[in-house]
């Protein structure tokens, strides 16, 4: 088994593509090079990293999905640089960006819209996150309505799927899933 | 967690995905965008080798030292770095678990040096890693059976015996403790021994009876003889029982002993005998059968023999490789029986009867005895025969090395507590005599302080200047304090080869002339140590000799003591270096000599032995230290 090893472009080059600065990159990237020596992350590794962020839950489901959504070329590994790209996006991008993201986390098939089917994945997984021990206790009833609710407010056109801009214009027009949006930048 | 702090980011990013489908809207960031956590890089300075590591690093773990504001007690303001002096190899696996969340065992460090430095920082020794936790324990384990065997072994010999019948059991259980104990040891020995050898003899042909074409037996020949000598033992093997189960702590358990049950079997048959009578043709059947059981007398050799005991406990410990070896052994005779019989099953005349007479062939093939008495006749049966006489030699060497290592280990742990007992009185002794310098040189610089106050109450300059250490005089100053608040004074014992304290008779601390030694002899006998044996103040060099071999001469902190430390001891000094204090050498006597000195205060000055005789100052000296 051949141990890959892959550098990321120089600090400058991610500096400019990245709305991260030089610290912050450094600090990244050598949290990034401690867990993984070898400079790419695999799902494996991606997976047991998220699952320390919920101890209690089920988390690989979820991380799963988020690991698709980062991995663009679809090689089954994120290298430095299309981590620190997605980041910059997921913090410090415009609300359109993080919109356009989160679709495509909700488009688990890549075919351009979302179907009850992968809401019901998505949203299982992230009750998942939650584990076992929560009050109350959630069961296909919850999930269920969960979805059931999420649709009827996007499916503008009751197609039973959800386009990208019909997903785009409820989300917009919903205030505070506007201003929910800029809470997850982290302070490095 | 904290080890993967630094993807917090990202997984905070990815929780974007909630967003839209969350049922409420999200709290408000915690932390403010301006904010600044600096990230700066720490200098430990670990005994001149210098490590450098980030701050985040070290805060992984906030419940360790280096974690914890409890660094901050360390701090190098001038160097601005963190000062430790500790050992710096052991000091970097400490770093590297900040570092990497792994904490190793170096298997070169002592394990006793390793556990104090993660003591030190503060670390828990169970988070060793996988890799070498298992060596860490090994270790840990070894240490603590030894210091267990120095505890008990040295438990045993401090305890103060109650009563006779604790002395009996110690004398029993160790015959080193006395020369009663000694003697009852080889007595015991030379009777087993003498019993064993008559049971042997007794079977010997004696020759031919003189008139007859008789050729008995050595015990039918000389029947008293060897009863007499076989009750004698029995009466000493009889005594011995009964004395150690009087002297036993637990009476039970001891009855319940390997060596105290060997001990009644083997005295048991002759008390049988004694009740049955030779008329009787079925009991003497039995009779001749418990004679047999006398042999077992051989084993009460164990308590004499080390290696014996040894060999038995290895046996013991090794019953799992024992017991394989013998299960395997049985199912491979077994099989091998079986199939030898109905190999030769139809041979004509064939000593193969039956497959347990098989099993007889089957035993001595295998342990390749090969006695040659039941063979095989078919060719089906030599084949068997020698597949059977290979595997054998394997079967059997297979566990036997397991066993032969466990001998060796065993054999050596014991030798190494042997070594380590007779190595131990010489190391207390030196333990005993560093302790006693620290307790001479308090002593010895009270002196000091008291003769320069006399010296400059008669006006005269004080000879030396003082420059004893600052910490040093303050430990003293402390335990001056204990004895004003005890109304007590140290003293030192000094011990000669005797074991006798030796009553030194000594000089206030004047200078150092024979004289006024002489005069101070004078005056010591008419004080209340009269009855206190006096010894001859010493010269410098002349008593030398007289030193007992445990004291040393060690340089003390005090340079100043002048030779008229030196003059007031004695047996130690062949010393003509004033700068050592003897250790045992000094000792303080009650002031007896009121004329000698004014007040009694001078009484701390004579160098005297321990006594508790009250001197004229009302101060009652014991001896301390």
């Amino acid at each position: 088994m051949q141990v890959v090893r892959y550098k990321p472009e120089g600090l400058d080059a991610l500096c400019r593509n990245t709305k991260f600065s030089r610290k912050e990159l450094q600090i990244m990237y050598r949290g990034f090079k401690q867990e993984c020596p070898t400079g790419i992350v695999n799902e494996e590794t991606f997976k047991e990293i998220y699952a320390q962020f919920f101890p209690q839950g089920e988390s690989s489901q979820y991380a799963h999905y988020v690991f698709s959504t980062f991995d663009r070329d679809n090689n089954g590994s994120i290298s430095f640089e299309e981590f620190v790209v997605g980041l910059s996006v997921l913090s410090r991008g415009s609300l359109q960006e993080k919109l356009q993201w989160a679709f495509s986390l909700y488009d688990i098939n890549n075919d351009g819209v979302i179907s009850k089917d992968e809401m019901t994945s998505i949203i299982t997984a992230i009750y998942d996150l939650m584990g076992r021990c929560s009050e109350p206790f959630v069961d296909e009833n919850t999930i269920r309505d969960h979805v059931d609710r999420v649709f009827q407010k996007m499916d503008l056109n009751k197609d039973g799927f959800i386009s990208m801009d019909e997903f785009m214009e409820a989300c917009r027009g919903d205030a505070s899933i506007s201003k929910s949006l800029g809470v997850f930048d982290t302070v490095l | 967690m904290a080890a993967v702090a630094a993807w917090l980011p990202f997984a905070r990013a990815a929780a974007i995905g909630w967003v839209p489908v969350a049922q409420q809207p999200m709290p408000p960031p915690p932390v403010n965008r301006e904010h600044n956590r600096t990230d700066d890089l720490m200098k430990i300075n670990v005994s001149g080798r210098r490590f450098e590591t980030w701050r985040n690093t070290l805060e992984k773990y906030p419940d360790t030292l280096l974690g914890s504001n409890e660094k901050e007690f360390f701090y190098d303001e001038d160097a601005k770095e963190y000062f430790f002096d500790r050992d710096p190899d052991i000091f970097r696996n400490v770093l590297n678990y900040y570092r990497t969340g792994k904490l190793h065992y170096p298997k070169h460090e002592c394990i006793t040096a390793y556990d104090e430095e993660l003591a030190f920082f503060g670390i828990m020794p169970d988070i060793i890693g996988d890799c070498c936790y298992e060596d860490y324990r090994d270790r840990k384990r070894e240490n603590n059976e030894r210091l267990l065997d120095d505890k008990d072994s040295e438990d045993g010999d401090n305890v103060p015996l109650a009563s006779m019948r604790e002395k009996l059991w110690r004398a029993f259980e160790n015959p080193q403790t006395g020369t009663a104990a000694l003697v009852f040891y080889y007595v015991t020995g030379f009777f087993i021994a003498v019993s064993v050898m008559g049971n042997v003899v007794e079977t010997v042909p004696c020759g031919i009876v003189p008139g007859t074409f008789d050729n008995p037996s050595c015990g039918d020949r000389y029947e008293k003889v060897f009863f007499v000598v076989d009750t004698a033992c029995v009466m000493i093997f009889s005594v011995e029982y009964l004395l150690r189960l009087y002297a036993a702590p637990d009476r039970c358990k001891y009855m319940r002993s390997i060596m105290s049950v060997i001990d009644v079997v083997a005295i048991l048959p002759y008390y049988i005998g004694l009740f049955l009578t030779e008329e009787n043709d079925d009991v003497s059947g039995a009779f001749v059968t418990l004679r047999v059981f006398r042999v077992f007398r051989i084993f009460k050799f164990s308590r004499h023999s080390q290696g014996l005991r040894i060999l038995g406990y290895t046996l013991k410990s090794c019953a799992s490789e024992l017991g394989f070896l013998v299960f395997s052994l049985a199912m491979a005779i077994i099989i091998f029986a079986t199939i030898m019989f109905y190999a030769e099953k139809n041979v004509e005349n064939t000593k193969f009867t039956s497959i347990p007479a098989a099993f007889w062939y089957t035993i001595v093939t295998m342990t390749t005895l090969g006695y040659g008495d039941i063979t095989p006749e078919t060719i089906m049966g030599k084949i068997v025969g020698g597949i059977c006489s290979l595997s054998g030699v394997l079967v059997i060497a297979l566990p036997v090395p397991v066993i032969v290592s466990n001998f060796s280990r065993i054999y050596h742990q014991s030798q190494r507590t042997d070594k380590r007992k007779a190595q131990k009185k010489a190391r207390l002794a030196r333990i005993r005599m560093a302790k006693n310098a620290s307790g001479a040189a308090f002593v010895a610089r009270k002196k000091k302080e008291e003769e320069r106050i006399r010296l400059q109450e008669l006006g005269q300059e004080p000879e030396d200047k003082d420059d004893a250490d600052v910490f040093e005089l303050q430990h003293h100053h402390l335990l001056s304090c204990l004895e004003k608040t005890t109304d007590r004074e140290f003293t030192d014992m000094d011990v000669n080869y005797n074991g006798q304290p030796t009553k030194l008779l000594g000089t206030p601390p004047l200078t150092p002339t024979m004289s006024v030694r002489s005069r101070d002899n004078k005056n010591r006998t008419t004080g209340c140590c009269a009855r206190k044996s006096s010894r001859k103040p010493l010269k410098n060099s002349s008593d030398a000799e007289e030193l007992n071999d445990i004291s040393i001469r060690i340089p003390s902190s005090n340079r100043n003591s002048r030779s008229s430390l030196n003059a007031m001891s004695y047996p130690t000094s062949s010393n003509s270096r004033p700068n050592n204090i003897q250790t045992t050498a000094v000792v303080s006597m009650p002031n007896t000599s009121p004329g000698n000195m004014g007040n009694s205060q001078d009484s701390l000055h004579t160098p005297s032995t321990a006594s508790t005789v009250s001197p004229a100052g009302g101060v009652v000296r014991i001896s301390t230290l």
